[in-house]
């Protein structure tokens, strides 16, 4: 926890925040799901925490279509967001993206990292282009999402960038490629959302990284909720003999999947099984997506953004240089007349390539279909997988589903062995669960608590739009430098000085040192103002005499003219006959005393030289003055005030009562709260009764 | 009291040496660079290998020889074995530099300074950083906080920002603060008030052209030759500078439909290239925009052609063609056997981008006036045959023999020793200075050279004269003069035999020489090689122009001054700029400027003091806080409470405090207050550097030079006589600035 040390304040996460009626609204930090909250799909979550707001994600759901497909941004004010972060590319993470910047009135800063970014535009331009919905449906157009492109920002993994006072860096998620989990620093709570992850390393991608600190917070998906996944190794095996008996008895596979993510990993392995098998050299393999095709450029980039392996074999040559593989554009330029394997989007079989190969090969007995992901509920790929004997086709025609249905999940979501391990690593004191459906999500939190019920970890399942708020009191740390720091001070000693605060870091200082230690600086201002006064130099001085206490003249020596210096502030020089000049520098005291000296000049010269002695007051009738305005102004501020017996002024402000010394200012009173008020508008009542007091420094 | 620094050059101070600093924070040692320069010159290791042994880590801030070219050698031979930090492009372009040097040196030398596999070995424990990343060290550098930063000049380049307990020390050398073609400017200007700024006096002397200009006379100089029918040489790094070049010619090839046709010469071309494709992230945000909207990768390369081997251009030989080929130094490499071709032409261009390293062939070239001929030595590798074949099995036996001898000498030694007998101690000694066997004939100065690293290669044997183990130590016999290295009038004589010996050879060999060179480099076919002296013509062209993507002189100081560290110390730069820099930091921006010498340790101590302190509840209700830019300020009193281990909390005062001197805060510029005044209706211009204001007020800065060091506040006067203008434009005058 080193960083600890370098934050400006540590924070200790209250254990019980009800507890603590003393929690103010400032250490209330409030997470609101607006999608993906008990569901899977249009992920998008706002967090605010000490005025500080974080949009994570900004997905649609995909079952739906316009407005009723995007989260619930009507919740929130956009214009308050300070920073939006996008984990990966996926529709249901990021395709509200443009909508929220181009529609909405948010004017903060997006964050995503540079393949995202890169996928992100190719991704979305061919959604708008496959939806098919009317135009008042459309959430925004092509020319919003390049408008959009120059408004996102990248950000690289573990570069660590800070907005407003909010620190964030991003670890490796696995999942696909560029995908993120953001760790959220603010004013030393730490977030972490993970967006979709894999603790599991595969082909191409790493697992997902563990960070190097416990967040306060962990923000974690459960789509595979309790489900365990089967080794990867069995699982390629399955598939690869699956492809491999299939089209050595002459069929054809088919293999549904989404155009980016797992299909590239499932190309990888395709690639690599055909390199070792040359027997099966003549077999052609076709991947029918333009946009996988526009995005091979991508993944044939960012190489660095991808596991060891890949990195390695990128010495010799670059893997995502299909030697097996090519591209498909379309059915038609499709030579259907031997075994092959064809990838083909969209992953559950709802219309386009995918489908049309589906209808045209399901009768036959020795091709094959592998679905290869998790498929939504309601799509043919999910009725397909119980294996019914007969399927409508997109002509509306039954036919025999005679072809074999293989489901094998290549899914880069964890599952529950990995989603408590990585929890039980990181040991996060708060732990929300989010994007999964509701069951899954309910079991999955059954077997967190019960994985944890010897400890003080706090599950949430928050539904969409419902708050979850926890408390978090901070002890705000200062750094004392410069000159105020030369020596650490004892206990009771006063420590004066600037409090400069820049994010949420605090440092006191001197004011000297205030131009070393920020880009802040301090100014002089000197004043000089020529009055008109033509009377004698010493009438001025007697005057002054009468008001202020010290009043010194210079000795010629030293100023040319005479010169006199009003409490070692107000320098008065009777320059010539017909005026004098004022000199001080400006702070409220002096600029007062100036006033009153220029008040007086003038008052001279109106007066003429004539003089009125002064009556001289003793000290005992100021004293019972002042002692007289005291008690009349603590009266019209506490009300009860009477005269005690001692002499000290006895306040009764409803069944409190407190006894002031007048002389000493001191205050008795069992009431904490009242002694401090009393305190304090005493010292007030004080300064504003007492002459002006001689200059301290 | 703050955080303990020491600063101690080993090399690259006073001069143009390799770079090389160890910067102790704490009693943590860090190796800031470790380089080398382009002869390989073990003398210029000395400080290092003193010290390597004690160093924590090391971090790298550029990917060429003179920031990482000693690390194999280090690692090697004095048990350098810290973490290396450095980017991902810094790792991988410098491993094929270091891969470029080792093969262009292999192929006309015996050289064994280091091998591919200590190369290998050198960068496996690089621990690759990505930009601004905090990356906190553990164990021994507990607490320590290093982030690497956009530096420009080379892909990955960075600018260290080391942070101990809040006090930063910055390490930033060759950096580029403008924006080019392919990286983006350095941020080293974000960095405000560090403790302390290591950085360079390189460029502190140079002012450059203005960019787009020097641009195109690049571009003209070279069409100009191109179109006379001359070639084009460009000796360029193995994967820096040369991305830049390469980004410049393809730009203008294309919005000229051009045909010369250019080429990319190095061992590692083909790979460097293929690495610096996906190096996209870390090149100038242009780049990636390009790359997001379209998939246009800048370095899918149109009309330059990679190539590794110098046969390839055979097919090109009289036909006009631009070569970028490594090293820039025209010491060894493809670049130095292009120049003795391309040199005796006067159609030809030698267009140099960098300053030569001192001591090489491309700094004699670039003295003016230029020199009419020099010496070169060509070098070749070529496969044993017949008789020296014989002769090297030969040795090979006989240094087989031997070593079963030494082994034995060894263990008799061993033996003897441990009956502390003197005498077989010299015994031991001598047996093991074998003289190198004289029966490779032609090349027994670089078998001599090879002779004697071994015994530097075999470990530390001490001489029979000394008492303990040593570096042997030769002395450069090159005479050298202000003109470079005296040459002896009897070269000049072109030695008839030499030629022809050296005529025969090539026929001798097959076709690509340079293929089989490489060859033999990798498989252990017994080979030598054979070098001849020659002099060449210069008679074609030649021609310096600045592309080195290093921040300019005039940059440099604004940048400093920007920076405004507390503690500055300057490095790596000629005695002349190094002073001139000094003088310049000392006046204008820190009274503390350093310029230490080798070996010389100073100490960069912060005399800052720091505690810290906690702010208790009670006391943040009453502070109000006023926002300016993004700090917020406030005045505060306070006292303090001990409370639990010795943490000290702030408590609001019992008693009202005593008054303090206000404190106006704000940074007023005159200018722009003028603007303000007359927003206000108020008469307002400028006379004799005062703001005339009205008819009778006037406001003025008082300016004064020790201003500029950092400290101390601005100092205003406003003068003029009684009147209600004069409280008004005090008023205004006042609202410019917080009141604390």
């Amino acid at each position: 926890m080193a960083s600890f040390m370098t934050g400006g304040q540590s924070m200790i996460p209250n254990p019980n925040p009800t507890a603590t009626p003393i929690t103010r609204e400032g250490d209330q930090l409030v997470l609101t799901p607006l999608g993906a909250g008990n569901e899977v799909g249009r992920s998008c979550m706002h967090m605010s925490f000490k005025g500080k707001t974080v949009l994570f994600d900004c997905g649609i759901h995909p079952a739906y279509s316009g407005v009723a497909a995007l989260p619930y941004f009507d919740e929130i004010d956009p214009s308050t967001i300070d920073v939006l972060l996008i984990t990966h590319f996926h529709l249901d993470h990021a395709a509200s993206l443009p909508y929220f910047l181009e529609k909405t009135n948010f004017r903060g800063r997006v964050f995503m990292t540079h393949s995202t970014k890169a996928i992100y535009r190719l991704l979305l331009s061919d959604y708008v282009k496959v939806s098919k919905v009317s135009v008042e449906d459309m959430l925004y157009d092509e020319n919003d999402i390049i408008r959009s492109m120059d408004k996102i920002e990248v950000i690289d993994f573990h570069q660590t960038l800070e907005v407003n006072g909010i620190r964030f860096w991003c670890y490796t998620a696995g999942h696909v490629l560029g995908a993120a989990m953001f760790m959220v620093d603010i004013a030393g709570v730490r977030v972490l959302y993970t967006g979709d992850y894999s603790r599991e390393e595969d082909r191409h991608l790493r697992a997902a990284e563990l960070p190097q600190f416990t967040p306060d917070i962990c923000i974690i998906e459960s789509t595979y909720g309790v489900q365990l996944h089967q080794p990867r190794v069995i699982r390629e095996k399955r598939f690869t003999d699956v492809i491999h008996s299939t089209i050595s008895q002459g069929g054809r596979v088919l293999i549904p999947a989404f155009a980016l993510g797992r299909a590239q990993e499932l190309l990888l392995i395709l690639d690599e099984y055909w390199e070792n098998h040359p027997e099966l050299h003549n077999i052609p393999i076709y991947y029918a997506s333009p946009l996988a095709k526009r995005c091979m450029a991508v993944y044939q980039t960012y190489i660095n953004a991808m596991n060891d392996r890949i990195r390695t074999q990128f010495a010799n040559s670059n893997p995502f240089d299909f030697k097996h593989i090519s591209p498909l554009k379309s059915i038609e330029n499709f030579d259907d007349v031997g075994p092959s394997v064809v990838m083909a989007s969209p992953s559950g079989l709802q219309s386009g390539l995918s489908r049309q190969l589906f209808d045209k090969w399901c009768s036959e007995k020795k091709n094959a279909c592998v679905i290869p992901g998790y498929v939504v509920e309601g799509t043919l790929a999910k009725t397909i997988i119980n294996e019914p004997k007969e399927v409508t086709l997109m002509n509306g025609l039954v036919a025999p589903l005679n072809m074999q249905v293989h489901y094998i999940s290549f899914s880069a979501h964890a599952d529950y062995a990995q989603t408590s391990g990585f929890l039980k690593e990181l040991m996060p004191p708060h732990i929300v669960l989010v994007h999964g459906e509701a069951n899954e999500m309910g079991r999955l939190k059954q077997k967190l608590v019960s994985q944890f019920s010897d400890t003080n970890t706090k599950l949430y399942t928050p539904k969409n739009c419902e708050s979850v708020s926890m408390y978090f009191t901070s002890e705000k740390m200062a750094k004392t430098i410069g000159r105020l720091a030369e020596k650490v001070p004892e206990t009771g000693e006063a420590v004066s000085g600037l409090l400069v605060k820049k994010g949420f870091t605090y440092q006191i200082m001197a004011p000297d040192d205030l131009r070393v230690f920020s880009q802040l600086c301090t100014a002089n201002i000197t004043q000089r103002i020529t009055v008109p006064y033509s009377g004698a130099f010493e009438v001025i001085k007697y005057r002054l005499k009468q008001i202020y206490e010290s009043v010194e003249s210079l000795p010629v020596e030293e100023a040319e003219v005479p010169t006199l210096i009003v409490h070692e502030r107000v320098t008065i020089r009777h320059e010539s006959d017909t005026y004098v000049m004022m000199q001080w520098s400006s702070d409220p005291i002096s600029d007062m005393v100036s006033d009153s000296i220029v008040a007086m000049i003038l008052n001279i010269d109106r007066e003429g030289p004539k003089m009125t002695p002064i009556e001289e007051k003793t000290h005992e009738e100021m004293e019972r003055m002042a002692q007289k305005v005291v008690h009349s102004l603590m009266v019209s501020l506490f009300g009860g005030v009477k005269y005690g017996e001692d002499g000290r002024l006895v306040i009764t402000v409803d069944a409190d009562v407190a006894r002031l010394d007048v002389k000493s200012g001191e205050v008795e009173c069992e009431n904490q709260g009242l002694r401090e008020r009393i305190t304090m508008a005493f010292s007030r009542v004080q300064g504003a009764v007492r002459p002006i007091p001689k200059p301290q420094c | 009291m703050g955080t303990s620094v020491q600063v101690t050059p080993l090399s690259g101070v006073y001069g143009e040496s390799p770079l090389c600093y160890l910067v102790a924070i704490d009693g943590f040692n860090l190796l800031m660079d470790c380089g080398w320069n382009d002869l390989f010159d073990p003398a210029l290791l000395l400080p290092l290998s003193r010290v390597a042994k004690s160093v924590d880590a090391v971090l790298v801030s550029h990917p060429d020889i003179l920031h990482l070219g000693a690390l194999p050698y280090a690692r090697k031979h004095f048990g350098l074995s810290a973490p290396v930090y450095a980017t991902e492009p810094v790792y991988r372009l410098g491993l094929l530099t270091m891969y470029d040097h080792y093969l262009s040196r292999r192929q006309i030398s015996d050289f064994d300074m280091f091998t591919l596999d200590d190369i290998d070995a050198a960068f496996q424990n690089v621990i690759r950083l990505k930009y601004s990343q905090n990356y906190h060290l553990s164990e021994k550098g507990e607490g320590i906080v290093i982030a690497p930063h956009v530096a420009g000049h080379l892909l990955g380049g960075t600018v260290w920002k080391i942070t101990k307990d809040g006090e930063d020390v910055v390490y930033a050398v060759d950096f580029n603060h403008r924006k080019e073609r392919h990286l983006n400017g350095t941020v080293l200007e974000s960095f405000v008030r560090p403790a302390v700024l290591i950085t360079d006096a390189y460029n502190a002397l140079n002012n450059q052209v203005y960019k787009r200009q020097r641009d195109q006379e690049f571009i003209d100089e070279i069409l100009r030759v191109l179109r006379a029918n001359g070639t084009v040489l460009l000796p360029v790094d193995t994967a820096g500078r040369v991305l830049e070049l390469i980004l410049i010619l393809e730009q203008y090839w294309a919005q000229q439909h051009l045909s010369f046709p250019i080429f990319f010469l190095s061992n590692v071309a083909s790979s460097t290239i293929e690495y610096v494709k996906s190096f996209l992230e870390w090149m100038s945000d242009s780049i990636a925009k390009s790359f997001e909207h379209t998939r246009d990768n800048a370095f899918l390369l149109k009309y330059v052609s990679l190539i590794i081997n110098k046969s390839d251009l055979e097919n090109y030989a009289n036909v006009p063609k631009v070569v970028l080929t490594s090293m820039a130094s025209l010491e060894v490499g493809f670049s130095h056997d292009m120049f003795v071709e391309l040199a005796t032409e006067t159609k030809n261009l030698v267009l140099f981008t960098e300053r030569g390293q001192f001591g090489t062939l491309a700094r004699m070239l670039q003295v003016d006036p230029p020199p009419k001929a020099v010496k070169v030595t060509m070098s070749k590798r070529v496969p044993l045959v017949g008789d020296e074949l014989k002769a090297y099995d030969e040795e090979q036996e006989k240094i087989k023999k031997e070593e079963a001898v030494k082994k034995a000498s060894i263990i008799k030694v061993e033996e003897v020793r441990a009956a502390s007998s003197h005498l077989s101690e010299s015994s031991k000694g001598d047996s093991m200075m074998i003289d190198p066997p004289s029966a490779v004939a032609s090349s027994e100065v670089a078998s001599h050279f090879h002779g004697k690293m071994d015994i530097l290669v075999d470990g530390f044997t001490p001489p029979s004269t000394s008492v303990t183990p040593m570096f042997p130590f030769f002395e450069n016999t090159a005479q050298w003069d202000d003109f470079g290295e005296v040459i002896n009038p009897d070269d000049y004589v072109i030695q008839e035999e030499e030629s022809n010996h050296m005529v025969g050879n090539s026929k001798g060999l097959d076709a690509k020489p340079d293929e089989a060179s490489v060859h033999l480099l990798l498989d252990s076919t017994p080979s030598k090689v054979v070098s001849h002296e020659m002099t060449v013509q210069v008679k074609c062209a030649l021609l310096y122009m600045d592309f080195e993507g290093r921040s300019d002189g005039r940059s440099v100081k604004s940048i400093i001054a920007h920076v405004a560290p507390l503690k500055l110390v300057l490095v790596h730069g000629s005695a002349e700029a190094t002073e001139h820099l000094k003088m310049h930091c000392a006046k204008h921006v820190c009274p503390q400027v350093y310029a230490p010498q080798i070996e010389e340790a100073i100490d960069v101590t912060s005399d800052l003091c720091a505690y810290k302190v906690q702010l208790s509840e009670k006391l943040m209700s009453n502070v109000l806080f006023r926002k300016m830019g993004e700090y917020e300020i406030s005045w505060m009193d306070s006292v303090t409470e001990k409370t639990n281990e010795k943490m000290l909390t702030l408590l609001p005062p019992p008693s009202a405090s005593p008054v303090h001197n206000s404190v106006l805060v704000g940074d007023l510029k005159l200018a722009d207050f003028k603007q303000f005044l007359s927003t206000k209706g108020i008469q307002v211009e400028f006379a004799g550097g005062a703001l005339k204001c009205g008819e009778h007020i006037t406001v003025r800065k008082i300016s004064d030079s020790s201003q500029k060091a950092g400290t101390g506040a601005q100092q205003i006067v406003i003068e003029g006589p009684l009147c209600d203008d004069y409280y008004k434009i005090r008023e205004h005058l006042y609202s410019q600035f917080y009141l604390l």
